[in-house]
C-alpha cells in the first residue's frame, strides 16, 4: 500500500488521524439569541389562541405564567450546557437514565420537532388567508367589488381559510425541503434580520397597543379561578364526562397551564447554540437565555394579556383565534387603512418568523435522526448522502414526508396541531429535568452552574430548584396525557413507532458495525486526537491539503497527485464530518465519527494514491461548516496549498469567496495560501486567500505608469516610485471611503459591479497626458505579479 | 378516595410545592441575571 503508514506496530494499515474538537465559527449572545428567537418567538402567533380556545378568555394568565415558567426552564438548560458542552435532550438522558429512555425521550423531541412545521406553516396560511377576506371584505363594503363577481361567489368572495392554509403550509415545506436537499447554510445573520424586523413590529404593537389602552380603555382578562376556566369540549379529552376538572381549583390551573405549556417550545435550541457561542461561553449563555427569556415574555405573553383586553370576545373568538395578532392590528386606534397596513406588516413579519420555524423544524429534527443514526440507533441507510449536493436526503425525506401527513390530516386545524404539539415540548422537558436530577448523584465531573437553590442534609445535596421545576412539569405532563387525547394517541403512537424503529436498527447496525470494524481493523487504524496539528498527522509544512467528500469525484485529488513529489511535499486528504445545527448538540466518538461512509471515500482515496504510486495522510475532522474546517485544518497544518474539486452548488469564485470568509475568521497570526479549484474538465482555476497583490490590468499599470512619469519631473519627486503613487492614492481612497465620499465610492463600484465591467480606467487615463514627453525613465520598481486570480478576497 | 381522586391530589399538591420552588428559582436566577448583566466587561456583541 502506497499511503502512510505510521502504525506503531508496523502493519501496513493505514493510519487514519480523527480529530474530535469540532471546528468551529463562533457567534455573540446576540446571534444566538436570534436564532433560538425565530423558534420560540414564532409561538407567539398562535399560542394565546389555541389556549382561549380551549380554557377560555383567562389564557392570557397561563400564557405569561408559562413564559415566566420558561426562565427556569432555560436554568435546567444552562446547567446541562455548564456540564456537557453539547446538553442536549438526548446526551443528558442517556448520560442519567440510559439508551432506552434515551430512546424514548427522543423520539418525544422528533414529536415536537416534527409538529413545528406544519403548526408553523399552518398559521403563517391562517394570518395570509385572514388578511386577504378582510381586505376583500372591506373593498366590498366601499363598493369596490364588482356585482358579476359578487354574484359569482354569492356575496362577498372569500377564500377558505383552512384550506388556503393547508395548500400555504404544503408550499412552505417543499420549499424547504428542496432548500435543505440542496444543503442551505443556517445563517444567523438572517436570523438576526429576521428578528430585528420582528422587533421594530413588536415596538409598534405594544406602543400602540397602550396607546389604544390610554385612549379607549379595557378590562383585563378574568384571573384564572375555577369559576373562570371555561373549558371547551375538546379540551377535557378522556376527562370530557368527568367531574374531576370541575371540582378541584387546582387541577384547573393544571388544566390551563397544560394547554399554554406550547407557548414555550424551542428552548432546546438553547443547547444546540451553546457549542458556538464565543467565550465566555457560560456567561454568554445566561445572556442569551435572559435576551430570549425578556423577549419572549414582553412578545408572547404581553400581547396574548393585549389582544385579549382590545378585541371584542366575540370578533376574537369567531374571527380571530387563529390570528390573533392580525385581530390586534386592526382593533387599535386610528384609520382603517393604517391599520390595515398595520396588519398586512404583522402578516410579513408572521410569515418571515413562521417560515424560518418551518425551517428550523426541518432542519434540527434531521440533525437530531443524524445524531441518532451516527450513535447506530437508526440504519446507516438513512444517512446516505445525496448524489450531488451530499445531504442526508433520506432523512430529509422522511421528516418533510411526516410533515405533509401531518399538515394534510389536520386539514388547517391549528388548535389540534397545536394539542399535539405540547406532547412533544412538555414530555422532552420531563426527561431532561428528571435526567439533570439523577445527574446531580450520578455526574462526578465538572459543573460550572447549577439551578438554585440547593441545600445539604448529612452531607447530601437536596436540589430544591431543580426537583421543584420537574415537579410542575411532571405533573403538567401527566394531567396532559388525561386532557389531550388526540396528543396523547398521536403522541404515544409517533414515539412507540420511533421507539421501534431505533431499536430494531439498533440490532441490525450492532450485527453490521461489528462486520465493519473487523474489516476496517484490517484496512485502517484509528488515531484519536483532540486537535489537527502538523505532528499528529506526521506531515511537513507547506503540504497540500485535499478535501474530499464524495467518493465518486476525486479527480481533484489524481490531478495532485501526479503533479506532486510526495517526497518533497506530503499530501493530505482531509473529510470534513459536519455537525448540523441539530446535531451540534450531541458528541461523537471516533468510531462515530468514521463510519460505513468515511471508510468507502477513503478506500477510494488510498485506491487513488496506489493508482498513481503516490503517498497521503488520512484525516477527519468534525464541523460545523465546511469552508471552516477546511480553512482551519489548512491553516494548523501549515498548508501552502489546498486543492479543491468544483462544487455542484457553486461557481469557482464562490468556493474561493467561502474559503476567504472563512479563513478571515481565524485569529492572527495566520498564513496565506494558494487554492485551487479542479475542474471535472481539467480546467484549473487558482486563487490567493489571504492579502495579497492583486492582478493589475493593463490599463491600470498604463496609468500607473503615466502617473508616475508625470510626478517624476514634479521638482523634488525625482525618487517617487510606482508604489509609492499606490500608497498615496490608496491612502486617500481610505479617506474618501472611510468619510465624505463613501455612498459615491459604493454606488461607483455597485454599477460596474452590476454591469460586470471593468471601472473605467481607460477613460480617466485618457485624461492623464505627461507633462514633457520624453525617453522612458527606467523603472525602479518590480512589475506588478501577473498571478492568475484574485478572487478570493 | 378512589385512585383518580387520589392521583389528583398528588399531582396538585407536585403543582404547588414545584411552583412554590420555581418562584425561589425565579427570585435567585434574576438577582444573578441582573449582575451578569451588568457586568459588561467582557462582552462581545458582534
Amino acid at each position: 500500500m502506497s499511503s502512510t503508514s505510521n502504525s506503531p506496530t508496523g502493519s501496513n494499515r493505514v493510519r487514519i488521524v480523527v480529530a474530535t474538537s469540532v471546528m468551529l465559527t463562533f457567534i455573540s449572545y446576540w446571534r444566538a439569541a436570534a436564532i433560538i428567537l425565530n423558534d420560540l418567538g414564532s409561538s407567539a402567533f398562535y399560542a394565546c389562541g389555541i389556549a382561549e380556545q380551549a380554557i377560555g378568555k383567562s389564557a392570557p394568565w397561563f400564557v405569561l405564567g408559562v413564559m415566566l415558567f420558561a426562565f427556569a426552564v432555560r436554568a435546567v438548560y444552562v446547567e446541562s450546557c455548564s456540564m456537557f458542552v453539547r446538553g442536549g435532550v438526548y446526551r443528558v438522558v442517556k448520560e442519567a437514565l440510559g439508551g432506552t429512555l434515551a430512546k424514548f425521550s427522543v423520539s418525544a423531541l422528533m414529536f415536537d420537532y416534527i409538529l413545528t412545521g406544519p403548526v408553523s406553516g399552518v398559521s403563517a396560511g391562517q394570518y395570509i388567508a385572514g388578511l386577504i377576506n378582510d381586505t376583500i371584505a372591506i373593498a366590498d363594503a366601499h363598493g369596490w367589488i364588482p356585482v358579476a363577481i359578487h354574484h359569482l361567489f354569492n356575496g362577498t368572495p372569500q377564500v377558505g381559510v383552512n384550506g388556503a392554509s393547508v395548500l400555504f403550509a404544503v408550499a412552505v415545506t417543499l420549499y424547504y425541503w428542496w432548500e435543505n436537499i440542496k444543503g442551505i447554510e443556517a445563517s444567523s445573520e438572517k436570523a438576526l434580520w429576521v428578528m430585528q424586523i420582528t422587533t421594530v413590529m413588536v415596538v409598534m404593537l405594544l406602543g400602540w397597543s397602550f396607546f389604544t389602552l390610554f385612549k379607549v380603555g379595557g378590562h383585563l382578562p378574568p384571573f384564572p379561578t375555577l369559576a373562570n376556566i371555561h373549558y371547551s369540549q375538546e379540551s377535557l379529552g378522556f376527562w370530557k364526562h368527568s367531574k374531576l376538572p370541575h371540582m378541584f381549583a387546582i387541577l384547573g390551573l393544571i388544566i390551563g397551564f397544560g394547554h399554554s405549556v406550547l407557548a414555550m417550545s424551542g428552548e432546546e435550541s438553547l443547547a444546540q447554540v451553546y457549542r458556538e457561542l464565543a467565550h465566555p461561553k457560560l456567561k454568554n449563555l445566561k445572556r442569551t437565555a435572559i435576551v430570549i427569556g425578556v423577549y419572549s415574555f414582553l412578545f408572547t405573553g404581553l400581547v396574548s394579556l393585549l389582544a385579549v383586553m382590545l378585541i371584542p370576545d366575540d370578533v376574537r373568538t369567531r374571527v380571530y383565534s387563529d390570528n390573533l395578532i392580525a385581530g390586534l392590528a386592526m382593533h387599535m386606534v386610528g384609520p382603517q387603512v393604517l391599520r390595515l397596513a398595520f396588519r398586512a406588516f404583522v402578516v410579513v413579519v408572521g410569515f418571515l418568523i413562521l417560515s424560518g420555524a418551518v425551517n428550523t423544524a426541518i432542519v434540527g429534527s434531521n440533525g437530531v435522526l443524524n445524531r441518532v443514526s451516527e450513535d447506530g440507533v437508526l440504519a446507516d441507510w438513512f444517512r446516505r448522502p445525496h448524489k450531488k449536493f451530499g445531504t442526508t436526503y433520506r432523512i430529509i425525506n422522511l421528516i418533510v414526508g411526516l410533515q405533509l401527513f401531518t399538515i394534510i390530516v389536520s386539514w388547517g386545524n391549528i388548535y389540534t396541531l397545536g394539542e399535539a404539539y405540547a406532547f412533544g415540548v412538555v414530555w422532552s422537558f420531563v426527561f431532561k429535568t428528571i435526567s439533570m436530577l439523577v445527574l446531580r448523584y450520578r455526574y462526578k465531573g465538572e459543573r460550572m452552574w447549577k439551578v438554585p437553590p440547593n441545600f445539604h442534609i448529612f452531607g447530601v445535596e437536596i436540589p430544591i430548584g431543580l426537583a421543584s421545576v420537574g415537579m410542575v412539569l411532571l405533573a403538567t405532563a401527566i394531567v396532559n396525557l388525561f386532557t389531550k387525547s388526540v396528543a396523547t394517541v398521536s403522541g404515544l403512537i409517533f414515539s412507540i413507532v420511533f421507539f421501534a424503529i431505533f431499536t430494531f436498527s439498533e440490532k441490525v447496525n450492532r450485527r453490521k458495525h461489528a462486520h465493519t470494524a473487523a474489516q476496517m481493523q484490517e484496512q485502517f487504524q484509528l488515531q484519536q486526537a483532540e486537535s489537527v496539528a502538523r505532528e499528529t498527522v506526521g506531515i511537513r509544512a507547506g503540504n497540500v491539503l485535499v478535501p474530499v467528500r464524495d467518493y465518486n469525484t476525486l479527480n481533484h485529488l489524481r490531478w495532485v497527485l501526479e503533479r506532486t513529489d510526495t517526497h518533497e511535499q506530503d499530501v493530505v486528504v482531509m473529510t470534513a464530518r459536519i455537525s448540523q445545527f441539530g446535531a451540534a448538540a450531541y458528541g461523537l466518538s471516533t468510531e462515530q465519527m468514521f463510519s460505513d461512509y468515511e471508510q468507502t471515500l477513503f478506500t477510494r482515496a488510498v485506491s487513488v494514491a496506489e493508482s498513481v504510486g503516490k503517498k497521503i495522510s488520512l484525516l477527519v475532522v468534525p464541523a460545523r461548516d465546511a469552508w471552516s474546517a477546511i480553512a482551519q485544518t489548512a491553516h494548523n497544518l501549515e498548508s501552502s496549498g489546498v486543492v479543491t474539486g468544483l462544487s455542484s452548488k457553486m461557481t469557482t469564485a464562490e468556493q474561493a469567496f467561502g474559503l476567504g470568509s472563512a479563513w478571515e475568521a481565524i485569529p492572527e497570526p495566520k498564513r496565506q495560501f494558494v487554492l485551487q479549484i479542479v475542474q471535472l474538465d481539467g480546467i484549473v482555476d487558482t486563487f490567493r486567500i489571504g492579502p495579497h497583490t492583486p492582478t493589475m490590468k493593463n490599463e491600470d499599470v498604463v496609468l500607473l505608469h503615466r502617473l508616475w512619469l508625470n510626478l517624476t519631473r514634479e521638482p523634488g519627486l525625482e525618487n517617487v516610485h510606482h508604489h509609492d503613487i499606490l500608497t498615496e492614492a490608496l491612502t486617500r481612497f481610505a479617506r474618501d471611503y472611510g468619510a465624505r465620499d463613501r455612498e459615491d465610492i459604493v454606488k461607483e463600484l455597485r454599477r460596474h459591479g452590476a454591469e460586470g465591467g471593468p471601472l473605467p480606467v481607460r477613460r480617466i487615463a485618457d485624461q492623464v497626458h505627461t507633462v514633457q514627453p520624453g525617453p522612458a525613465r527606467a523603472d525602479r520598481d518590480v512589475g506588478a505579479s501577473g498571478a492568475k486570480g484574485d478572487g478570493a478576497k | 378516595m378512589n385512585f383518580s381522586v387520589l392521583l389528583v391530589k398528588i399531582l396538585e399538591y407536585m403543582f404547588v410545592a414545584g411552583w412554590a420552588g420555581t418562584v425561589v428559582v425565579l427570585v435567585l436566577t434574576f438577582v444573578e441575571d441582573a449582575g451578569t448583566l451588568l457586568d459588561r466587561k467582557d462582552e462581545n456583541s458582534h
